[in-house]
């Protein structure tokens, strides 16, 4: 029902873009609604929508509404190249944003360079070009970041380990996330740690156990994955079916909430940068509201990078000011603070260098068996993105 | 021990699923390449029915198990019929289109996200120790023993009973079939129902055992090689073939590279087509129908 909001919306966005372009601010959205790969982005995207209605409802920014355009690619590159053209040419947006995979980056990067229209990547895979020294119109308000992700979970599991680690490693076959598993192995080994067994699991697998028996074969005390939700669960509960007992760790996707609760696995940790709803926060009681309100079917606690994205658009539009084109919108966003209210460990912060964040903030959570619910582990550590 | 476990486990599910595009094949000469889309919506459906019936799982098992079947009837009365006397790739290319509409519609309505239909069934599933050297999981097991079942069903069902006589004339040669009073459309019908019955076994114990999204389709393809290296047209083959596939790729992961894994499937199917093209079971004059 909710997927088919969405492409309802996207539709009437679509239809009505050009003519409410007049005075409104028109921000364009090309992302994967549909599709196999919908499942990570539509929530984040319905988050965003469900942000830009209520700032509209508040009487929009500088007193003009934001005209959302959603279009869906599929996660297909060739459709993403005819929306980002689209949203260009036709509807002639100040904001482009890309919430989809990485193979429709480059048709979509493209279009924003050749019209200077600025490219936000709102809950999909920050690009190389958002980290220092930054791509003047590319930025990312996405939760993971390469590297950093890695440190942070290595950094947490050598504060926690009681016994010397014998890590084990699990990555999709997709290069994003061989690239980190790898890069993780070879940090591990410099923080005194020994990796036993890496597995690169292509997918789709049907069974994960062959790979799960590897690492325990391996006699790994710790396992690390940092890939796609369905591998890094997986890899987990193959695992724990060979009677594994070693502590588990892995990103903390969209999913990851739920599946904490699902799994109740006391050794099975996920490091994030996003609070959970489990936080109980001011600002997850709005979204919950908000969500709540416009009937969204997807579970809440999926919306939070949605959100921070309207966050950002927000504030980028406000200090672009009336009327703003895509020249304001830049320099708006090359030089932007965001209060996220406690979605993260700090503000947002962009610089003319900087377009991922100056620093980044990681919070660890696992099951509670005792308490029977999420408990935070670690509090937020900040990691300077330099 | 476990390498032969996860061995079994994997050959169960490539001929749970092969055994599907056997059936249909061996009748109608029909490749069904939407099989894999069957197989996931099927598990989908019992995510549907595990709702219905939240305190009955057994009832919802059975619900989700019998409108795949129904399903499988309805396809061809409502569609592939319309394909009887048409050329066969005309068949096939419609076994694409289908395809095609039933991903969509497994997003459209029960949305891209991953489900636990375990879960949702109220079920664990328990890692159970075999010999005290290897586990299994329930679900895993339950796969082996529903293969194990329903091959064996289907080889009383084609052997002694009057239906399965019934498909194996019509397969063999469809016009005396049909002039000695066999209605085709019957036989045919049923072979699309017990296909997509062994397709759903497949995609609801897959989903039981880890989980459910749309990426099910893809499980479907990798074990299409499994049918044909074992000949398509023989449900010996596709169990001979699974177990071939299976342990070629298992033996991959443990031995050489699992990235390899993903491929091996196809370079065992592409060695067979140069050796023996109508697979080890087929027979060479189903070569040219393929």
């Amino acid at each position: 029902m909710l997927k088919r909001n969405l492409i309802a919306t996207a539709v009437l966005a679509g239809l009505t873009g050009a003519t409410a372009a007049q005075d409104a601010y028109n921000v364009g959205l090309t992302g994967a609604l549909t599709g196999p790969a919908a499942g990570t982005y539509a929530p984040a995207v319905d988050g965003l929508r469900i942000y830009i209605d209520k700032v509209n409802a508040a009487g929009g920014v500088n007193g003009k509404k934001i005209n959302l355009i959603l279009l869906d690619d599929s996660a297909q590159p060739a459709r993403a190249a005819a929306n980002a053209t689209r949203l260009v040419t036709d509807d002639k947006v100040v904001l482009l944003l890309n919430a989809s995979l990485s193979s429709t980056y480059a048709p979509v990067v493209g279009e924003s360079q050749k019209a200077n229209v600025p490219l936000i990547f709102a809950s999909s895979v920050c690009p190389k070009d958002v980290y220092p020294p930054a791509n003047a119109l590319q930025f990312c308000t996405t939760a993971f970041a390469a590297n950093y992700d890695s440190r942070a979970v290595l950094d947490f599991v050598k504060a926690t380990a009681k016994a010397p680690v014998k890590l084990g490693l699990a990555a999709m076959a997709i290069p994003i996330s061989r690239g980190e598993i790898d890069y993780a192995e070879e940090l591990a080994k410099t923080l005194g740690m020994t990796p036993v067994s890496k597995q690169i699991i292509p997918p789709p697998t049907p069974d994960y156990t062959p790979f799960a028996t590897l690492i325990k074969e391996a006699d790994a005390n710790w396992t690390y994955s940092w890939a796609p939700w369905v591998t890094q669960v997986r890899t987990l509960e193959g695992l724990r079916r060979l009677g594994w007992t070693g502590d588990y760790i892995a990103w903390s996707h969209l999913e990851a909430e739920n599946e904490l609760a699902r799994l109740k696995d006391g050794k099975f940790y996920v490091v994030g940068a996003n609070a959970l709803f489990q936080d109980d926060l001011p600002i997850h009681k709005e979204i919950a509201a908000a969500a709540k309100a416009a009937n969204s079917q997807y579970p809440v606690n999926q919306m939070t990078e949605g959100w921070i994205a309207g966050m950002v658009i927000e504030a980028a539009l406000k200090a672009a000011g009336w009327p703003a084109n895509a020249e304001k919108v830049t320099a708006s966003l090359s030089n932007l603070k965001v209060d996220l209210k406690g979605l993260r460990g700090g503000e947002l912060q962009w610089t003319k260098d900087n377009h991922f964040r100056t620093r980044q903030y990681y919070r660890v959570y696992r099951w509670d068996e005792a308490k029977g619910a999420i408990v935070r582990v670690r509090d937020w550590a900040a990691f300077d993105v330099k | 021990m476990q390498l032969a476990i996860n061995i079994a486990v994997l050959a169960a599910i490539y001929a749970l699923i092969a055994c599907g595009y056997v059936l249909i094949y061996r009748v109608s000469r029909v490749l069904n390449l939407a099989h894999g889309e069957l197989m996931m919506l099927s598990a989908y459906l019992l995510l549907t029915t595990a709702s219905l019936f939240s305190k009955n799982p057994l009832i919802a098992l059975t619900a989700a198990v019998f409108l795949s079947l129904c399903v499988g009837v309805l396809v061809y009365l409502f569609l592939m019929r319309r394909m009887t006397g048409e050329m066969v790739l005309a068949a096939v290319l419609t076994t694409v289109a289908l395809g095609v509409l039933l991903r969509g519609l497994v997003v459209l309505i029960w949305s891209a996200q991953q489900q636990n239909p375990a879960q949702a069934l109220g079920w664990a599933n328990y890692s159970i120790p075999v010999f005290g050297a290897g586990r299994i999981s329930a679900a895993g097991a339950a796969l082996i023993a529903v293969t194990t079942l329903i091959y064996a069903g289907l080889f009383l069902f084609l052997r002694f009973s009057r239906y399965g006589i019934r498909m194996r004339a019509a397969g063999q040669n469809p016009l005396l079939a049909a002039q000695r009073g066999i209605s085709l459309h019957v036989i045919y019908a049923l072979a699309w129902g017990l296909s997509t019955f062994t397709g759903a076994m497949a995609g609801i114990l897959i989903s039981l055992d880890s989980g459910l999204d749309s990426t099910m389709v893809l499980i479907g393809l990798k074990a299409f090689p499994a049918a044909l290296v074992g000949g398509l047209d023989s449900l010996v083959g596709a169990l001979l073939g699974a177990l071939i596939i299976a342990a070629a790729e298992v033996l991959m992961i443990y031995y050489v590279d699992a990235l390899l894994s993903d491929v091996v499937p196809f370079l065992v199917l592409i060695l067979m087509l140069i050796v023996r093209p109508w697979g080890l079971f087929g027979t060479r004059e189903e070569l040219d129908r393929v």
